[in-house]
């Protein structure tokens, strides 16, 4: 990719949770996978499903439904893990699907409007209207950022 | 001082390597000169050992422009000269200033591998000049012969390069001894260190001399002399000179460096190929039935060898890594000194088997909890002079600090023969903490116990002024997350030993499988006593914790599907591992063995997947994650049940807490 195209276009992996979609930087996103044997991890927070392998490193699948404030739903067939990378941190996220890339003029990402209320907001950068369906673009630091509650309560 | 760039920290790793060195060696001179003082008159060899240490450290700290630490040892550097001239002679008092000169210029140098602001010098230097004649005017280091002398333009000049080893500084050559013999044959033009691509530093100085001859007498001690083709004309052809780095200017040497995360991958390499070895051999097994037997066997040989050697080479690896321990025994006897000091007590510190090598891993780790043993061991348990003579001692107390390697296990001990823990104060001492305090007379490990429990050692004044906030608590949990187990012997007016075991490396080891329900988990094979099975109607209720018969007393079992809310029906029959010794040993209840296993210990880094009672996590072959407990966090955490008496099923969140 030439810095140029970088300017004017980011690519973003779209993934669904709750029937809404979601997009991450491609670069952000390591590798992703469909998913099996998770590993349960007594007493890890309640959005951990559990670690799994990923190329050797013992990763933390944090399911996104639950994260984000919705009921834990079984994995399908459609079930993905993304691998993300933040900062020094591997994690995986645990989505209902994701089979999208696509590349969005860096111009068509709007901020979020004050209306996404329920919503700690600051994991969502920005919001893209791509052919009539909206996007919700993910900051990904905040995101994986545990320490404190996504959804207000 | 602004980000140092690679080139320059690889050339600040070997400063900090040499500063270690000469800081130790003066360590050794120090405290051997101490002891002979007033017997035999004043040591020459040492004071010579002592001067060239110092003139050292000046001169490599000039070399990265580390003023403090240059000026801190120049002023050493000239008391030593006026010793060893005679102009002064050494007193208690002097020997007091050497010591915290090289405490402090220790300070300096640490505080500046850690980008700290360097602490004053200026205390320590005024002390030395008030009794050490008034200094020369200080040098710049290496950069003075070239200002003393005007460099004749007419001289050929000489690239020297000299890259120091281990070998060349065993016989004393190092770079200073190097740049002091250019300095006899010519003019040092200019001295630069380089990193070369294989990690190692070459000093390359820029020579002016007509008296070529005198410089071959360096070739012999590994430096490589080309000519520069400059301005001066030098009779060979610039085709002649040979390019830097190439081959040619390699010098002897047999020690390379390595960083430690290149080895670190390379160990994960070889963790790979356990784990595809594993795959392989299930995956052959359910081959074997379809395969004529004559076949079969060449196969199974294969794997047998294929097995025979990747152990060979992940111990191989496994050494590489290895370091001797007396990286952290060479720093105790100052710490001894100065704590026997101020506490009017004679010690003597024995050192023993610093030569055992340990994982460099373990070695960082280790460094504060042998600390705080050593200290707890002049603070607490060596007695003052009146006292030990009152009992029938010898004034002089004895700490022995020993290392052993026994197989795939080493120990580290600290011994005193001192006055041994007095178990009524301790008790005394928690109840009034209001910690429990078992009812029966404490042996070595429930006084460990009571030792290691936090909020036992904080209370005390002793150890806070000894200890640095290091309890005992933590030097168990160092230990215990290292998978290692800390025991201690004792007996009253005798003395006490404290017995680190530790495993020699952690990333692969042998194991046992057990089930719970549909959950599979690993337990390191090191830590298990023994397994035993055990029928339903053996185990018995009491205040509703679980215990069982064993060995003629009773041994509290902690079931794992009930403290990790694992679904299982629990069999009329089940297993039990045994983890820690004697009063310390809990059972923890599994469904059923599955078995023994090799297996590579993967690290949870993150924070998400980390929890008390889980030390790691392993692949059995078909990709899926087993977790590794922890049987020292699971121990601690039945016992402290116990002890409190609280409920019957300890809560998984109850470990937490």
């Amino acid at each position: 990719m030439t810095t140029g195209a970088s300017a004017a276009n980011d690519t973003f992996i779209v993934f669904s949770v709750a029937a809404t979609a979601y997009a991450l930087r491609s670069q952000q996103v390591q590798h992703m996978e469909m998913i099996d044997q998770v590993t349960r991890v007594p007493n890890a927070a309640p959005f951990v499903d559990g670690v799994v392998f990923s190329r050797g490193q013992v990763v933390p699948a944090v399911n996104l439904r639950v994260r984000f404030g919705f009921e834990r739903a079984p994995y399908d067939v459609r079930t993905r893990l993304l691998v993300v990378q933040a900062d020094a941190r591997q994690v995986g996220l645990v989505v209902d699907a994701a089979r999208e890339f696509v590349k969005i003029p860096v111009t068509a990402i709007q901020p979020p409007q004050e209306a996404l209320a329920g919503l700690s907001g600051k994991y969502v950068e920005g919001i893209v209207s791509l052919n009539e369906r909206l996007i919700l673009v993910l900051n990904l630091e905040h995101l994986v950022n545990f320490s404190e509650p996504l959804v207000a309560a | 001082m602004s980000e140092p760039e690679p080139f320059f920290q690889g050339f600040l790793d070997d400063y900090f390597a040499e500063c270690d060195e000469h800081l130790a060696g003066a360590t050794r001179a120090l405290l051997a000169l101490e002891a002979s003082l007033g017997t035999t008159g004043t040591d020459r060899v040492l004071i010579d050992e002592l001067f060239r240490d110092f003139h050292s450290l000046k001169g490599i700290s000039a070399m990265v422009e580390l003023r403090p630490a240059e000026q801190l040892a120049h002023h050493l550097e000239d008391y030593l000269g006026a010793i060893r001239d005679r102009k002064v002679t050494l007193t208690a008092a002097g020997i007091d200033v050497l010591i915290d000169g090289t405490q402090r210029l220790e300070q300096v140098v640490n505080a500046y591998r850690s980008h700290q602001p360097p602490p004053s010098i200026d205390d320590v230097a005024a002390r030395i000049e008030a009794i050490a004649p008034r200094p020369v005017k200080p040098d710049a280091g290496p950069d003075r012969v070239a200002e003393r002398r005007a460099p004749e333009p007419s001289l050929p000049r000489w690239r020297c390069t000299f890259v120091p080893t281990r070998e060349l500084l065993a016989r004393g050559v190092g770079v200073d001894n190097i740049r002091k013999r250019l300095t006899e044959i010519g003019t040092i033009i200019d001295a630069v260190p380089h990193v070369r691509p294989d990690g190692t530093i070459a000093f390359q100085f820029t020579l002016e001399t007509a008296a070529a001859d005198a410089i071959d007498a360096l070739l012999s001690d590994g430096v490589v002399v080309e000519p520069i083709d400059s301005t001066a004309v030098v009779g060979d052809a610039p085709g002649a000179v040979r390019p830097p780095g190439a081959g040619s200017t390699a010098a002897p040497t047999h020690i390379v460096r390595v960083d430690l995360m290149r080895l670190d991958q390379l160990m994960q390499n070889v963790g790979d190929l356990v784990i595809s070895r594993s795959r392989l051999t299930e995956a052959l097994t359910r081959l074997e039935r379809h395969v004529p037997s004559s076949e079969w066997r060449s196969v199974q040989e294969n794997i047998v060898a294929i097995d025979r050697q990747l152990r060979t080479l992940r111990e191989g690896i496994m050494r590489i890594r290895l370091v001797p321990i007396g990286e952290i025994f060479r720093r105790m006897p100052f710490v001894v000194r100065d704590l026997a000091r101020e506490s009017g007590k004679k010690i003597t510190l024995d050192l023993q088997g610093q030569g055992t090598e340990i994982d460099k891993y373990l070695i960082e780790r280790m460094l504060d909890p042998v600390l705080h043993l050593v200290r707890n061991a002049v603070s607490h348990g060596i007695e003052t002079p009146d006292v030990r003579i009152a009992n029938g001692k010898r004034p002089e107390g004895t700490i022995t600090l020993s290392a052993f390697t026994s197989g795939e296990t080493v120990t580290i001990e600290v011994a005193d023969d001192g006055r041994g823990v007095d178990a009524a104060a301790v008790a005394a001492r928690a109840r009034a903490a209001g910690l429990p305090v078992p009812a029966d007379t404490l042996d070595g490990s429930a006084l460990l116990a009571l030792l290691c429990s936090s909020g036992f050692s904080t209370n005390d004044e002793a150890d806070r002024a000894s200890g640095r906030g290091v309890g005992m608590s933590v030097v168990k949990s160092t230990v215990e997350q290292l998978s290692g187990t800390v025991t201690m012997t004792t007996e009253p007016g005798g003395g006490t030993r404290f017995t680190v075991e530790l495993p020699l490396t952690l990333a692969i080891t042998d194991a046992l499988i057990g089930r719970v329900g549909a959950e599979v988990f690993a337990l390191p094979q090191g830590a298990v006593q023994e397994v035993i099975e055990v029928t339903s109607s053996d185990v018995r209720l009491v205040e509703r914790n679980e215990i069982i018969p064993y060995r003629r007393g009773a041994l509290p079992i902690v079931r794992l599907a009930r403290l990790f809310g694992i679904d299982s029906a629990v069999g009329e029959r089940f297993h039990v591992f045994v983890v820690g010794r004697g009063a310390a040993a809990v059972g923890l209840a599994v469904d059923r063995i599955i078995g023994q296993r090799e297996i590579v210990v993967r690290a949870i880094n993150d924070p998400l997947a980390r929890v008390d009672g889980i030390s790691g996590a392993t692949d059995l072959g078909d990709g899926r994650v087993v977790l590794i407990l922890d049987p020292g966090a699971l121990a601690t955490f039945v016992r402290t049940r116990e002890a409190r008496a609280v409920g019957a099923v300890g809560d998984w969140g109850r470990l937490q807490a």
